[in-house]
């Protein structure tokens, strides 16, 4: 009986070429529009950890206080030295590390090559096992290099190929800013996107390759500069670097693991506790305001998708819903004027679900039509994405099975929505009508 | 011609009228939304920055190994090299000004504080007296391009230089005019002190240029858009920028040579393939990507929209039109002339798009109050929203033009035949 | 075969009833051709609808083939319909888009059957239409009478134990009505109950019982013929 109907649908669909050209295009425009504007929506709503994002927080201690904070009262998104110091060295979480955005310069052994940069983090060695960063060669460096300020380095597969030709360089020597740093790692390659550990200074994405990795304390003692947002509310009291250090300038990103609810209480505990002692100290002139936010609530509080990006998929969305009534409109007219047809059908012997399953298959046939073209146009749009986002967004969209299939699915659903109303009416055409109007 | 036969014609055919009706209002809906955000981001990105725009280019490069600048002789060090940076790029053939510069408008790149006119003012972000921080030289204005509307331009002995952490200290400044007016209203800050960004010195306000945008495009950099505070330093760091003017045509010509010839007078530098030396085109097209982008895509879904509602129209149309042959037949077999016939197809769809256009308003207010709501998004001025509405009005006439006239051309003999 | 027993038939809208039969009684038996005649407007088509389960009945009873029909679900009237009652309509009724062969396929479709056991029937009905070779043609190509042909085909395929057939001949000229009508006959003669609605009296007279009427109800005219008379002079 299926493929009766899919042949009677052929029919039918063949004999208004136009009408069917507009309802498939009207499908696929709709359909292609939405998963062009979903892939990127997609990617970047998507969690870049999901294996553990649950168990990441971000904490935020107020080191400024309701003067300098502004109405809403909220602490400061990064954190001061001091503040990520105190919080290193009370060490009350599974994994912590605080991190700050680097971007020094490579100097290449080989002669005639310029220095360039290699963009990336000062990070403490418990970030590795933290965010689960995979290895090529080698590892995470130590506590102790941590603690001894060593010049350790781990670099990117990327940057691993194009100082050392892809071998394993574990133990060879990279100059960075005239420094020579010993490689204890290369990573696999890596790139999460949003750039979750540093949401403040990468502002979620980021087209650069995190390239570097060095110890936080090394490079804190080589003073190397912060290459992300400093927020001050006075200039520090001191000039330099280490006048940067001690202020209340906030430049320093936070991450911990913390494994269950019974740690989590400890931590928020832990800082509150935290800020008590600094109040008591005199340096906070205010009750303890700290945030522990997991990582989805945090890429949430962030505005991690960007607005432009929720906005157009809820623009292509409508554009859908459009399409699904548009296609509604056509269908029903389509279908009923063939009420004659209905009633001999039904006259003869053919059920109502007969004819809502002839209906529907014909109308789930505009549906596949549209979907095969909506998949030439979804690919079409997510590759000419470029073109309307922004670049550091725009190349996160991607063709995958998932997307395909969708596209398909979708369409045929839409199609099977919008033939839905149509089929019942057609199926409620009476069988006597037609003898009657004779 | 009377209602009375087409809103029964009307009720008959239920469904279509409710379907076409609501593709319209939802048709209105989106497109006067998107259409907003269109004309808001045209605005956006047509703002003039205020500064001369063609023949500017900008290197962005970083010392390797260069002393910390924190101390008073790596200061001085830093110092001599970016000097000798701005005579080597003022040496190139083509360049007509060459200043060094901590950013530009558009550059994403900013820094920013507050302004007061008294000593000692605390700041929060709340704190609407926020300016960025332009730091240049004598030859910044005219390197830039910055209009002096008022008082002067900083000699060249008022030009100091300070590390790249030093706090802020200058005894005078120039402001653009939005900001002098904001901190003086009475419009008399030329002459008039301000204190820099927490500093304990006041900084006599010199001059006033007409406008230079501030570096910064987010929302909270977007609130003080237009305060500008020009600082006579050279901003000493590894990290050093210099903005080039050169002559017309020239542009491309020293974009190629400002590299080799930094390099050749000290090689231990980045100067990055894609960001070291850009045209102020190239900022301008990466700061406004995004919106561009927005407004294309916006124009993009606009369009198909409108197409496809037009396209519903047709075939809907064409359908009633085809359904009623012989009651046109009959009309006509009566007296009807053609013009009538099309007349009545024209009222008829001009009712349902009325209906449906009433019904978008509210579709279009109300998905604009959520965008509002849960977006940055402003509030749709009515007058786009009655644009909108002719829009549609206008759309289903055009697009029952090709129905209506089919039908005016059935004939009268029609009446006569059975179905 | 056929039994209506006190059927009633009322069509209502907000302001008036009409009854469109009352107290309608009919029996027919198997392999009986009855004709059932009377001027427009009497019902005859109504009591057509009914009697092929396209409508639903207001009052009394119907009997097809032993069977109750009055409470059966829209499904189950189907069936009967696809199995039990072939049909004939004045306008054919056939299908544009199919051609004969499809048209004829029509209800066997719905029942489900083999590829080679309808192509097996269709091919016989057509035969004994004498369609056979045109079973490629769609019905445009035909003359109305060699589409009423195709129509009878399509209602003989399922091997009906009733033919309906509504103004069989109405929309043809004599010599395809004649055409028509024997075929009918034969069909008849095969042993195939047949109630055909007319208002033409020759047409009537062909069958073996004819059943006039009038106002919803029903008149024998070999019973009653002079009551008849008087009733339709007082009524219209």
């Amino acid at each position: 009986m299926f493929a009766y109907y899919v042949n009677l649908g052929l029919r039918s669909l063949k004999r208004n070429p136009a009408l069917t050209a507009l309802m498939v295009m009207t499908i696929a425009f709709g359909v292609a529009a939405s998963m062009t504007t979903w892939s990127v929506f997609r990617a970047v709503s998507g969690d870049p950890i999901p294996w553990k994002s649950a168990q990441l927080f971000v904490p935020q201690v107020d080191n400024w206080g309701p003067k300098h904070t502004g109405k809403t009262g909220n602490p400061p998104e990064a954190m001061s030295w001091p503040d990520a110091m105190n919080l290193m060295r009370a060490h009350r979480a599974h994994y912590q590390s605080a991190l700050y955005a680097i971007s020094p310069a490579i100097v290449p052994t080989r002669a005639g090559q310029h220095p360039f940069y290699a963009g990336g983090h000062a990070v403490f060695g418990e970030f590795f096992p933290m965010v689960d960063v995979p290895f090529a060669y080698g590892g995470p460096w130590s506590a102790s290099d941590d603690a001894q300020r060593a010049r350790v380095a781990v670099i990117s597969s990327k940057l691993n190929d194009k100082l050392f030709d892809g071998a394993n360089s574990v133990g060879k020597t990279l100059n960075v800013d005239g420094t020579d740093y010993r490689v204890v790692g290369v990573m696999a390659s890596w790139n999460p996107q949003p750039r979750f550990y540093d949401i403040v200074n990468s502002g979620g994405f980021n087209a650069q390759q995190e390239d570097l990795l060095l110890p936080f304390n090394t490079a804190i003692d080589l003073q190397m500069g912060n290459n992300g947002n400093t927020n001050c509310y006075e200039s520090p009291k001191q000039p330099g670097f280490v006048g940067l250090m001690h202020s209340e300038c906030v430049w320093i990103s936070f991450q911990v693991e913390l494994d269950d609810a019974a740690q989590v209480a400890a931590y928020t505990q832990f800082l509150d506790g935290y800020a008590r002692e600094q109040q008591q100290a005199g340096r906070f002139s205010w009750a303890p305001n700290n945030r522990l936010r997991s990582l989805p609530e945090w890429l949430a509080y962030q505005h991690v998708v960007p607005d432009d990006t929720r906005t157009s998929l809820l623009v292509a969305l409508g554009l859908l819903l459009v399409c699904l009534v548009n296609t509604a409109g056509l269908l029903l007219a389509k279908f009923l004027r063939r009420s004659a047809e209905i009633g001999v059908r039904r006259a003869l012997g053919a059920s109502k679900g007969e004819i809502v399953r002839q209906f529907l298959i014909e109308a789930g046939m505009v549906g596949v039509a549209g979907g095969v073209l909506g998949l030439l146009l979804t690919g079409l749009g997510v590759l000419g994405v470029g073109w309307v986002m922004p670049h550091e967004i725009a190349v996160l969209a991607r063709i995958d099975t998932a997307l395909l299939a969708l596209t398909v699915l979708l369409s045929v659903l839409v199609a099977a929505l919008a033939g839905l109303y149509p089929t019942l009416r057609a199926a409620a055409v009476q069988p006597a009508w037609q003898l009657k109007s004779n | 011609m009377t209602l009375h036969p087409i809103l029964a014609a009307l009720r008959k055919h239920k469904s279509g009228v409710v379907l076409i009706a609501l593709q319209i209002a939802l048709t209105l809906a989106i497109v006067c939304n998107a259409v907003f955000i269109i004309a808001g981001r045209v605005e956006r990105v047509n703002r003039p920055t205020g500064i001369e725009e063609s023949n500017l280019l900008l290197v962005t490069q970083q010392y390797v190994g260069a002393p910390t600048g924190d101390d008073e002789a790596s200061i001085d060090e830093l110092d001599s090299r970016l000097r000798r940076d701005v005579a080597v790029l003022r040496q190139l053939p083509g360049v007509v000004d060459v200043t060094s510069v901590n950013s530009v408008p558009l550059l994403q790149s900013a820094w920013n504080g507050g302004v007061a006119i008294k000593p000692d003012a605390q700041f929060s972000f709340d704190s609407k007296d926020f300016s960025t921080f332009y730091f240049l030289d004598d030859h910044g204005l005219a390197t830039l391009g910055a209009k002096l509307v008022a008082g002067r331009n900083f000699k060249p002995e008022e030009v100091m230089h300070k590390g790249f952490r030093t706090s802020i200290e200058t005894p005078v400044v120039i402001l653009t005019q939005a900001l002098a007016n904001q901190l003086y209203p009475d419009g008399k800050a030329l002459g008039k002190v301000i204190y820099v960004g927490g500093s304990k010195a006041p900084s006599t306000i010199i001059g006033i240029v007409e406008r230079m945008q501030s570096p910064g495009l987010g929302q909270w950099a977007n609130s003080f858009a237009w305060n500008a505070t020009l600082i006579p330093q050279r901003m000493d760091a590894a990290f050093t920028r210099y903005a080039v003017r050169t002559q017309p045509g020239q542009l491309e010509s020293v974009m190629r040579a400002a590299a080799p010839a930094l390099y050749k007078a000290d090689p231990m530098r980045v100067l990055d393939d894609d960001g070291g030396v850009r045209s102020f085109a190239q900022i301008r097209a990466a700061a406004y990507q995004g919106d561009v982008g927005m407004a294309v895509l916006m124009g993009i879904i606009s369009l198909i929209l409108i197409a496809i509602t037009a396209a519903g129209i047709v075939g809907l149309t064409s359908f009633w039109v085809g359904q009623r042959r012989k009651q046109i037949g009959v009309r006509r077999a009566l007296g009807a002339r053609k013009v009538d016939i099309l007349r009545y197809f024209q009222t008829e769809n001009f009712l349902i798009a009325g209906i449906g256009a009433l019904f978008g308003i509210v579709l279009a207010v109300g998905l604009n109050l959520w965008l509002m709501q849960h977006m940055a998004m402003q509030r749709l001025p009515i007058a786009l929203v009655l644009a909108g509405v002719a829009l549609v009005l206008v759309l289903g006439q055009l697009a029952v033009w090709v129905p209506a006239r089919r039908a005016a051309d059935v004939p009268p003999v029609v009446a006569t035949r059975s179905v | 075969m056929l039994k209506m027993t006190h059927l009633s038939k009322v069509y209502r809208t907000e302001v008036v009833e009409t009854y469109a039969l009352r107290d309608f009684n009919l029996d027919v038996t198997e392999g009986e051709f009855v004709a059932v005649t009377g001027p427009s407007g009497s019902g005859k088509t109504t009591f057509l609808t009914i009697a092929g389960l396209l409508e639903t009945f207001t009052g009394g009873s119907y009997h097809l083939d032993g069977v109750d029909v009055s409470n059966l679900n829209d499904n189950a009237r189907s069936k009967i319909r696809n199995e039990k009652i072939g049909f004939i309509f004045q306008a054919f009724n056939l299908i544009p888009d199919l051609n004969v062969f499809d048209n004829v396929e029509v209800p066997l479709r719905y029942r489900g059957m083999k590829a080679s056991e309808r192509k097996q029937r269709i091919m016989d009905a057509l035969e004994r239409v004498g369609l056979a070779s045109r079973h490629k043609h769609y019905p445009a190509e035909l003359s109305g009478g060699q589409q009423q042909r195709v129509a009878i085909a399509r209602a003989l395929a399922g091997s009906p134990r009733l033919l309906l057939a509504d103004e069989p001949t109405g929309n043809l000229d004599t010599q395809m009505a004649r055409g028509v009508l024997e075929l009918m006959e034969e069909i008849h003669r095969d042993g195939a109950t047949i109630v055909m609605v007319t208002h033409d009296p020759e047409l009537a007279a062909r069958a073996q019982r004819n059943v006039h009427v009038i106002d919803g109800q029903v008149i024998d005219l070999a019973e009653e013929p002079r009551f008849h008379a008087l009733k339709a002079g007082g009524r219209e």
